[in-house]
């Protein structure tokens, strides 16, 4: 199956640990080939990928949405109201739903690294490699169009751009292309200039 | 008087007669002298008295002035003895003082060695204890002043962060962001 390539491994150096972590690795693959091929089914892969990206992203760096999520006191029906209520209208159903499945069943933890492997292997299934973009502010259409052709240009590659609004970069953008860091933030630079200090 | 003269005189006694007086009472013949058979009588007595003490006392005699005399000699020969021992003791006792004073003159100047040596050693000890602390005092004021300047600089640099900080945040109003994003894409674009 040429549209199903094996998925790059997810941040954070899978495959490293134990037998748990094996486990773990496994059942998060599990999970995003099954999100992907429900995404594909639907004929939302784009849409769904992307926004399921951008709630990866507000997950992780919310502690009040993680901690929420993530309390097992809470029923999972109560956590998936939760999640209606904040993508209700925001989102496609597929994207909503996906989501509220990986929190019912108890991963609500593993749902960045699924969200991960699932954008990796759209990515992969379009020839593409992810290309996650921090800005403090958000770019218009125009400049991420503008910004994915500037990013193919200097790494050769064809990118499925992931824009993220990070208010810590302060400003600039911060581009991840596969192992490639281009570091254009003001965050760095202050953090360079408080070395030299 | 004699035995010769004592047998005489016992027999002119034994011859004499027995002298009444007046009364036909006995009485001697001298108002002085005895009759002259009690002096026969007693001078044979005294004379068979004194040989038997010459026979049986003599010895006794002899020996009791021969054990007096041993005894007196033992006695002479203990004092020459025990004088001989006070002497030698006086005469320990008298190297034992000498010895005392030669003790006590060696006690003496080893006492005023080892204090010599003591202060001696003290002064040295002192005098490196004394360059020990001056080289640590001085230590610890180049480490202070070290210290100090490192706070110093940190302090200089927290407060520089800080300000960095709160003049780039503030200078980071939306042109500022757009031109950045436009730099970075363009910088991109160009590094091919």
């Amino acid at each position: 199956m040429s549209d199903n390539p094996p998925p790059p491994p997810p941040r954070g150096g899978a495959g490293s640990g134990g037998w748990s972590e094996r486990m773990s690795d496994n059942r998060i693959e599990g999970y995003a080939r099954g999100l992907f091929e429900i995404a594909r089914a639907e004929g939302t892969l784009d849409e769904v990928e992307d926004e399921l990206f951008r709630f990866a992203r507000s997950f992780e760096s919310s502690d009040a949405l993680r901690t929420a999520l993530s309390d097992e006191q809470i029923p999972p029906a109560k956590r998936q109201a939760i999640i209606e209520d904040l993508l209700g209208g925001k989102a496609t159903s597929t994207t909503t739903q996906l989501i509220s499945m990986v929190v019912g069943s108890g991963r609500t933890r593993d749902l960045p690294a699924i969200v991960d492997l699932l954008v990796a292997r759209a990515s992969s299934a379009k020839h593409q490699e992810v290309a996650e973009v921090r800005t403090a502010v958000a770019l218009t259409a125009d400049q991420q169009t503008r910004l994915a052709a500037a990013l193919v240009n200097a790494t050769g590659k064809q990118v499925n751009l992931k824009v993220v609004v990070d208010p810590s970069v302060l400003g600039g953008i911060v581009a991840t292309v596969g192992d490639t860091v281009i570091d254009g933030s003001v965050r760095t630079r202050i953090d360079q200039l408080k070395s030299r200090l | 008087m004699n035995v010769l003269g004592i047998i005489a005189t016992a027999g002119r006694l034994m011859s004499e007669e027995i002298v009444t007086d007046s009364n036909g009472d006995v009485t001697t013949h001298h108002w002085l002298l005895p009759e002259t058979a009690e002096i026969i009588y007693g001078g044979l007595a005294s004379l068979i008295i004194f040989y038997a003490l010459f026979k049986f006392g003599g010895p006794l005699v002899k020996k009791s002035f021969a054990a007096r005399t041993e005894k007196i000699q033992k006695e002479l020969d203990a004092a020459a003895a025990d004088k001989s021992a006070a002497a030698t003791e006086a005469a320990g006792i008298r190297a034992a003082k000498g010895d005392i004073a030669a003790e006590r003159a060696r006690l003496l100047s080893d006492a005023e060695t080892q204090a010599a040596a003591v202060l001696e050693d003290g002064r040295a000890r002192l005098a490196v204890e004394v360059a020990d602390v001056e080289a640590k005092a001085v230590t610890d004021i180049a480490s202070a002043q070290g210290r100090v300047g490192d706070e110093l600089r940190a302090e200089i640099a927290r407060l520089s962060a800080a300000a960095v900080d709160h003049v780039v945040t503030g200078s980071l109003d939306d042109a500022t962001q757009q031109e950045l994003i436009e730099n970075f894409i363009a910088r991109v674009g160009a590094s091919a």
